[in-house]
Order: C-alpha cells, then sequence, then structure tokens
C-alpha cells in the first residue's frame, strides 16, 4: 500500500481583530490510496480548514503537504491539482449556482479543462456522469432550486467526479440530508471508491457516519488531534477523555441497554491565542495541574493508536510502554 | 419535490404581471419607446419648421399641444423629444451601468487595495451633487447631445459600483464560488459566469430606476444650456426655452413638463414592480 | 398520580393545506394522537412530513394564507383551540401552550437583553410588575444553566447552545402545561445536544410539563421521549411507546428508516436506504402514500388508504399489512 496523501505538522492561522485564531495548529496525518480517512469533531474545531489546506484551496501558515510523494505546500500552478483533488460540500444548496442548470454545472470543470474535443463528446461524458450518480437524464435541464437536497448532492458529487480526481475531500456530504437520502448518497460514495479506486478524506461530526464509511479516524478539537487510530479500534478503546465525551454524548436509535450519557460541561473554548497547556482541559472531567501547563504529544498509545494525553495510560488502566 | 419546469424568465413575468401598476408603467414605456422609434409617421410638422404667423398659439385641432414663440408645433417637438430623451437616458444610462457594475464587481470581489482604491474613486464621484457633477462633465467638454450623455454617464457610476460591490460581497462567499475555484476556473470565469449573473437583479432594477433621474438630468442639463443645443427638440431645452412665456403660454411648459413626468413615473412604477418580482427570498 | 382518563392534548383527525399557486399542499392529512399529563411524545419524520404543521396547528399558529385547517379538532383540556376567540388564543400561548424553535440564532431578538426578553412574557402572561418579572427572569436563567449575573447581555453574546438555553428559559417562564419543542438540539454539536437534552429532560420531569418533541433523529427520540409518532407524508404511520415501535416496528417506512442509520454497535457494509424520494405534497399518490417505496408493497396498496390497526395495545400501525 502506498501513501497518496502525508501531512506534516500543517499549520493554518488567521489574523481577526482579537488576535491570531489558531484553526489548524500542527497536524499530522497519511492517507493510504484507496482508503478513507475519517476526521471527527464538533464546529470549530478546524476539520473543514484542514479539508481546505489539504487540496491547496487555501494556503498554508506552515507545514508540508507530500501528494504521490511529490511536496505540493508550494504549487503554484494548481491547474493540474485540481484534476487529481476534489471536495464536495456540505450544503447543496449554496453550492450550485442557482442560474446554472445540472448540465451545465457538471460539464463546467471539463470545459475549464479542455477535456473534451467538441460538443457531442461533452454531452456523452455529462450523461454518462449524471448516470454514474443516479441522476435521470431527463434532469439535465433543470435548475438546481427545482430539485431535492439528495438530488442536488448528486449534481455535486458528479461534478467532483468530473475530472476523473483521484483524491475526494468531503466536508459534511450528508450532514444536511434527511436519513433516508442520507444513506443512499454513503451508499453511492462508498461504489464509487470501489469502482473507481477513489481515496477520501471524509469529514464530519456525526460519528455514526464517519465509523460506516472510514478505515481510519482522526478526532480533533480546537485544531489538534487528539486521537488517530482505525475506525474499529477507535469505539474499541476510546482513549482521549474527548473522544469519549463525543461518543457518548450521541443519542443511540435503541431502547436496549441504554449507556448513561455522560456529559462534559461547558462549551468549546476560543480558538484565538490559545491558552497553553491541554486545549481539553477546561471540559475534562480528568483534568490536573500538569494539563493546564503543558501541551500533551501524539503519542502511540497501543499500537497504530495515537493519543494526546498526558494521562492516557492512567485513565484507560492501560501500562505504559 | 418535483416541480414543474419553468424558465426564471418566466416565473419573474409572472410575478410583474401580478402587479397592475408595474404593468402599466411598462404599457407607457412601450408606448414612449415606440413613439420614440415611429417619431416621423407621428409627428404631424417637422420639428423645426418655424411659421412666425402661427407663433404662440393655443392647443388646437391642427396643433393639438399648441405652437412654441418660433410657431413650431409642440406636438411634433415633443414626439421628437421622446426620441432624444429616450435615447440620452438610455444610452448614458447602459454605459454608466456597464463601468459602475465592472467597478463595483472588481471591487468587491478583489478586496484590498483594489476595493479601496476603487470604492474611495467612487465616494469621491459620490460627495458631488449629481447635477453639479454633470454641470462641470459638461461645461468642461461642452455643450452637445454626446457630452451630455457623457455628463449623465459619469454620473450614474458611483451608485451601479455601490450596488455591485455589496451584492458581489454576499455573492462572494456562496460555496458555489468555492466550488468554482476547486474545479480550477479563474478570476474571469468566476466573475463573468458565477458572480455577475447572480447580481444582475439589483443592478437591473437600478438601472430601471436610474432612467428616469438620468432623463431629469439631461433634461436639467438642457435647461441651464449646457446639454442638447437647439433646435434639437429636447424636453429639458424646451421647458427652459418656454420658461419667458410661462404666464401667458403656460401650454408651452405643460407638454414637455407632462412628457418627462410620464417617463419617469412609468420607469419608476416598473422598477418598484421589478424588485419585487425579482426578489429572490420570493422565489419558489 | 396522572388522570389517564383525561388526557391534557387531544388532536382528532387534523388535516391542514396550503393553498398555493402550484396546487394544494396536504401538509398533513387526517391525524390523531392523545398526549397524557406529563408525558412527552416524540414526532418523528423526514423533511416535508408535516411535522412542524402539526405543531403550528397546535399552536394555533398556522399562516393563513397559505395555511387553512380543513378540518379537525385539537382538545387541550377538553377545549378545542380551534375555536378560541383572539384573546383567549393570547392567554393559551405562552401560558398554556409553548414553543422552542430549532434556530436559536433567530429565535431571539439582538436589539433586547435576554433577561428583558424573559421579564416581558412574565409581565404578558402572569403579570407581574417589572422588578419581580426580573427576579423571576433571574431563577429563570440560573434554572437553565447560565449564571444570573448576565441578564443584561445581549443574545449575541452567548454561544448557540447558550441561547438555545434561552428560548428554553423563554418558554417555560410561565411554566406551562404543554411545550412543543420543534427540533431544539438540531443546530447544536453533539456534546452541547447531550446539555440541552438532559435540561430539557430535568425541567420537564421538575414541573410535570407535557412536551411534544419534533425531531428527525431516532435518537434523540430515546433520550427523552415516552412515546414516538413516526409521520410520513402528512400521516402518523405509526405510534406507540418507545420499545414497541423500537423493537417490534410495524410499518415499512419505520423499518425503513431504521435501515437507513448507520450504527456504532453493529458493524455493516452497506445501508439500507428507502428507496426512491419523498412524495410531492400537492400530488400524492394513491391508495396508502407510501407504496412506491415500500419494499412489502402489495396489489391493493396502490388503490386502498389503510386505517390504523392496533397490532399490540397501546402499539398503532396504518399498513395494510396488518389489516
Amino acid at each position: 500500500m502506498h501513501k497518496l496523501l502525508e501531512v506534516k505538522n500543517l499549520k493554518k492561522y488567521f489574523e481577526t481583530k482579537n488576535g491570531l485564531l489558531h484553526a489548524v495548529d500542527g497536524v499530522d496525518f497519511s492517507i493510504e490510496e484507496g482508503k478513507t480517512l475519517g476526521v471527527v469533531g464538533e464546529s470549530g474545531c478546524g476539520k473543514s480548514t484542514l479539508g481546505r489546506l489539504v487540496i491547496r484551496l487555501i494556503d498554508p501558515t506552515d507545514g508540508k503537504i507530500i501528494y504521490e510523494g511529490k511536496d505540493i505546500t508550494k504549487v503554484k500552478c494548481k491547474g493540474s491539482l485540481r484534476r487529481e483533488m476534489q471536495l464536495i460540500f456540505q450544503d447543496p444548496f449554496s453550492s450550485l449556482n442557482p442560474r446554472m442548470s445540472v448540465s451545465q454545472i457538471i460539464e463546467e470543470p471539463l470545459k475549464i479543462h479542455k477535456m473534451c474535443k467538441n460538443k457531442a463528446e461533452l454531452r456523452s461524458k455529462v450523461d454518462e456522469l449524471m448516470d454514474t450518480v443516479g441522476l435521470a437524464a431527463k434532469l439535465s435541464d433543470s435548475y438546481p432550486h427545482e430539485l431535492d437536497g439528495g438530488r442536488r448532492q448528486r449534481i455535486g458529487i458528479a461534478r467532483a467526479l468530473a475530472l476523473n480526481p483521484k483524491f475526494i475531500v468531503c466536508d459534511e456530504p450528508v450532514s444536511s440530508l434527511d436519513v433516508s437520502i442520507q444513506a443512499q448518497i454513503l451508499n453511492l460514495m462508498m461504489d464509487l471508491q470501489e469502482d473507481r479506486k477513489l481515496t477520501y478524506m471524509f469529514i464530519s461530526h456525526d460519528l455514526s457516519v464517519v465509523k460506516h464509511i472510514s478505515d481510519e479516524i482522526i478526532v480533533m478539537y480546537l485544531g489538534l488531534v487528539v486521537e488517530k487510530c482505525r475506525a474499529d479500534e477507535l469505539f474499541e478503546h476510546t482513549l482521549h477523555p474527548y473522544s469519549k465525551a463525543l461518543l457518548s454524548a450521541i443519542p443511540e436509535p435503541t431502547t436496549k441497554k441504554k449507556k448513561e450519557m455522560k456529559l462534559i460541561q461547558g462549551e468549546i473554548t476560543s480558538p484565538i491565542n490559545p491558552k497553553p497547556g491541554c486545549r481539553f482541559a477546561a471540559r475534562c472531567s480528568y483534568v490536573r495541574d500538569i494539563c493546564r501547563q503543558a501541551e500533551p504529544e501524539l503519542k502511540e498509545v497501543l499500537p497504530d493508536h495515537f493519543v494526546s494525553c498526558h494521562f492516557a495510560n492512567e485513565i484507560n488502566n492501560l501500562k505504559a510502554n | 419535490m418535483a416541480k414543474k419546469k419553468k424558465g426564471q424568465l418566466l416565473q419573474i413575468w409572472r410575478r410583474l404581471k401580478k402587479n397592475p401598476l408595474s404593468m402599466l408603467g411598462m404599457a407607457i414605456l412601450v408606448i414612449l419607446v415606440l413613439t420614440a422609434v415611429f417619431a416621423d409617421f407621428i409627428a404631424p410638422y417637422p420639428y423645426d419648421l418655424q411659421n412666425y404667423g402661427a407663433a404662440k398659439q393655443f392647443p388646437s385641432k391642427a396643433h393639438p399641444f399648441g405652437t412654441d414663440n418660433y410657431g413650431r408645433d409642440i406636438f411634433s417637438r415633443v414626439v421628437y423629444g421622446t426620441r432624444v430623451s429616450l435615447q440620452i437616458g438610455f444610452i448614458s444610462l447602459t454605459v454608466g451601468a456597464l463601468i459602475g457594475t465592472v467597478l463595483g464587481t472588481l471591487s468587491g470581489y478583489f478586496g484590498g487595495r483594489t476595493d479601496t482604491v476603487i470604492m474611495r474613486f467612487t465616494d469621491i464621484l459620490m460627495s458631488i451633487p449629481k447635477v453639479v457633477l454633470a454641470i462641470a462633465v459638461a461645461s468642461t467638454l461642452g455643450p452637445g447631445l454626446v457630452n451630455a450623455m457623457i455628463a449623465v454617464a459619469i454620473s450614474s457610476i458611483p451608485s451601479f459600483a455601490r450596488v455591485a460591490r455589496a451584492s458581489t460581497l454576499t455573492v462572494r462567499d456562496q460555496e458555489y464560488i468555492e466550488a468554482a475555484k476547486v474545479i480550477g476556473a479563474g478570476n474571469f470565469r468566476i466573475i463573468f459566469r458565477h458572480i455577475l449573473p447572480n447580481i444582475l437583479a439589483p443592478i437591473i432594477v437600478q438601472a430601471t430606476l436610474g432612467v428616469g433621474i438620468s432623463i431629469i438630468l439631461a433634461a436639467s442639463l438642457s435647461f441651464l444650456g449646457l446639454g442638447v443645443e437647439p433646435p434639437t427638440p429636447e424636453w429639458g431645452a424646451m421647458l427652459s426655452a418656454a420658461r419667458t412665456f410661462i404666464r401667458d403660454e403656460w401650454y408651452m411648459v405643460l407638454f414637455p413638463g407632462l412628457a418627462i413626468m410620464l417617463t419617469v413615473l412609468a420607469l419608476n412604477l416598473l422598477g418598484d414592480g421589478l424588485r419585487d418580482a425579482l426578489d429572490p427570498k420570493l422565489k419558489a | 398520580m396522572n388522570d389517564r382518563n383525561s388526557p391534557l392534548l387531544s388532536v382528532r383527525n387534523l388535516t391542514i393545506h396550503y393553498i398555493t399557486d402550484d396546487g394544494i399542499v396536504r401538509a398533513v392529512n387526517d391525524i390523531s394522537f392523545d398526549l397524557e399529563k406529563g408525558k412527552t411524545l416524540g414526532l418523528v419524520g423526514e423533511t416535508g412530513a408535516g411535522k412542524t404543521t402539526t405543531a403550528l396547528g397546535i399552536m394555533n399558529l398556522v399562516p393563513d394564507p397559505p395555511g387553512k385547517i380543513i378540518s379537525g379538532q385539537i382538545l387541550v383540556n377538553g377545549k378545542d383551540i380551534l375555536k378560541f376567540k383572539k384573546n383567549e388564543l393570547k392567554k393559551y400561548r405562552g401560558k398554556v401552550a409553548s414553543m422552542v424553535l430549532q434556530d436559536p440564532m433567530t429565535a431571539l431578538n439582538p436589539l433586547i437583553t435576554v433577561g428583558e426578553q424573559i421579564a416581558e412574557v412574565l409581565r404578558l402572561h402572569d403579570k407581574l410588575s417589572r422588578a419581580d418579572s426580573y427576579i423571576k427572569a433571574a431563577q429563570m436563567l440560573e434554572l437553565v444553566g447560565i449564571p444570573s449575573d448576565r441578564i443584561n447581555d445581549y443574545p449575541h453574546e452567548f454561544s448557540g447552545g447558550m441561547k438555545q438555553r434561552v428560548v428554553i428559559a423563554i418558554a417555560l417562564a410561565c411554566n406551562p402545561q404543554l411545550l412543543i419543542a420543534d427540533e431544539p438540539t438540531t443546530a447544536l454539536d453533539v456534546t452541547i445536544q447531550a446539555q440541552v437534552l438532559s435540561l430539557i429532560r430535568d425541567l420537564i420531569k421538575k414541573y410535570g410539563t407535557s412536551m411534544i418533541l419534533i425531531t428527525h433523529d431516532l435518537g434523540v427520540v430515546t433520550e427523552i421521549c415516552d412515546e414516538v409518532a413516526i409521520m410520513y407524508a402528512g400521516q402518523i404511520v405509526e405510534k406507540g411507546d418507545l420499545e414497541a415501535v423500537y423493537e417490534h416496528t410495524g410499518h415499512p417506512y419505520t423499518r425503513g428508516l431504521f435501515g437507513s442509520l448507520p450504527s456504532l454497535a453493529v458493524k455493516a457494509h452497506r445501508l439500507n436506504p428507502i428507496e426512491g424520494l419523498m412524495p410531492d405534497p400537492t400530488d400524492l399518490p394513491k391508495g396508502c402514500a407510501f407504496h412506491p417505496r415500500c419494499p412489502d408493497k402489495m396489489p391493493e396498496c396502490v388503490s386502498r388508504t389503510p386505517v390504523v390497526i392496533e397490532t399490540e395495545p397501546g402499539h398503532f400501525v396504518r399498513c395494510l399489512l396488518y389489516e
């Protein structure tokens, strides 16, 4: 298996009126070809910024992005990157130009990159893409506002697939859809991955969706990775206090063996000029003095299971290695 | 939800039709445009035919609006005046709107220094009253139809720049602009394909309302002797020429005045209706 | 302790339509249900199922035009609120029944302090003096977990979760008998959602408030509700207590909803979504509205409209499979 994408110490700071906003603050990970990396976190944790950084839609403050062995952090001409890396958006309502018809939206990337020699070829390519994502051909002259959320999201997926990319960042692609439609889109995305050997970075706040689709998961909190491991491992051995809280806060649709909801106090603190120490300290029930002074490092606590917590071993009754 | 397919223009038309006042405005406007186009056939006399024997005649069958102090038929002059006034109004406004919209869109899209330079320039233009600005331009360039149009066009730039910039700022943050960047679209494509079509509605409204203002502005220039030169019939110039006779031959002032009023009223009625019809909040 | 014979709320054959240019939107079609005192009912359905219209109906707030309550009764304490006069309605809303809306960002007036927004309701309904209303408002803030010294802060100084707490404080200020919460946690992060849900649960238990919780999330229902009603195309297709609906699911649509959810517990390679899309509410299918998407469709589903069948005590299903 080879690494398609590798990210090293990636940082993005934004200047704001009140100080420096640490949106992404030193993130490392890699994604293997054909696999899915899930990125989980609540609003304001920097997951969307991270997604836009890795496809070079915005410029990082610091760090390295290596794609197919090449350092693309400083690439100026992004045209070729666009063919390799695409983005699927969260909101299928605002991510489609309301003045363009379905076929105009899907053919635009093909036109920009001059992928088709003539009108007929363009036409047939658009038809093929619409068929791939399950859009009826008769919809090609419809406008987005005439369609429901599920169909709109299919348009967004077709647009992303048009350039035949290898790597797709999916930024909450199903969060604004109804559950029955959400399942249809998730199935479509998994089928596409299989057929086209796509590599996904799947960003979501919904742990159950991320678990369903991902091979590996990183949990983010205030711009940092707090836990990183295989998808099933995260649910078998949840090690970081924040991951635990996140997991226990999900209301499960069952009346059997109700787990006790473990509430964490307070709300996410400001990412502007963060205080030294662990960023989760203010809400953590295991907090001690050192948590407020030293920032914990991301350490391998179990095989291929990384956690950034001073007391990861202790609170999980693990032997220190 | 399956919806019946409808062109967006058709939907706007359907909403516009519901507003009787704006339909009235539109009807008046159509008549005015037809008058301007077919002036040669409608006007009973040439606009510059002088007849001192029949000067200052009260409206009659032969001269429905009366005659002026040179004995020219006022009705014919008002009819030909439609041509000149609408020309000035529409052409100068189109030029002003184009320049203003492009400036405003660039300003809103790029932000930063571009924004500062463009917007301070329009601020300066805006701080000078329109009439004063137009007078300044017209008196620099000298009187005449083309110069009057240039003066009116320049004075209408700032309002379009402002409207375009404000709309661009909201559209710029929409996800579909980011989506266009993701598929590799350049700035040029983003501005012309994605931003402009989405900010057109407020600009069209501004334009419809603006034509009326431009016509008044052009009339004011002519009234002050800085616009169209005699004997070209322009409503403002006609008012100016007739103002000394207002006590006894009031009809010389009345009809060109009415013509201006009617045109501006029609444009405002239509503009108001369009604003409601184009409002995206009402869109299904 | 509950008077089992007289429910607090009893909705009888309620039908609400919206009359628009594109046709008649059949938002709510002949629904009936009861809510006993102190109980919580979860009203679950997808976009366009008619959940919010039902809630607006219960508040008698259906916008007219285009909305029209075609038929039915909504009995609260035995009185039909649809027949209420203006001043009776004023007393009913806020005092007897109140509502928490989905979006805490727009539910509060940005120009008025949160304290004043709570106090205003108290002055209006409980006829408290200005000073007393502020004392009570401060208590309400403490009750929903906000320090009372923030009483003079403006809504923009609060986070989303805190704003929703303020909205809840306003809704509960006059101690209503019925609380309608329309997707109260949908706009919130999961950890904040958990906090707000537990707050609502504690408060309604403390005051014995009955609640209708509208949500699309089958998980949220289990945290807080006693009973659940599943809505599809303006009808209640299944209703019962939690265990009945979740463990002996009757209606194919409900089963489809459960199949669509990725589970944390079970590893499934593919989800089993419901095929197709929600029907156009201006043109609902004949017979059972769900038949075009139903995996268990029978020939008669196309022609005959199912009636509500009690499959086990207290468990109602509207499906021809059970007739």
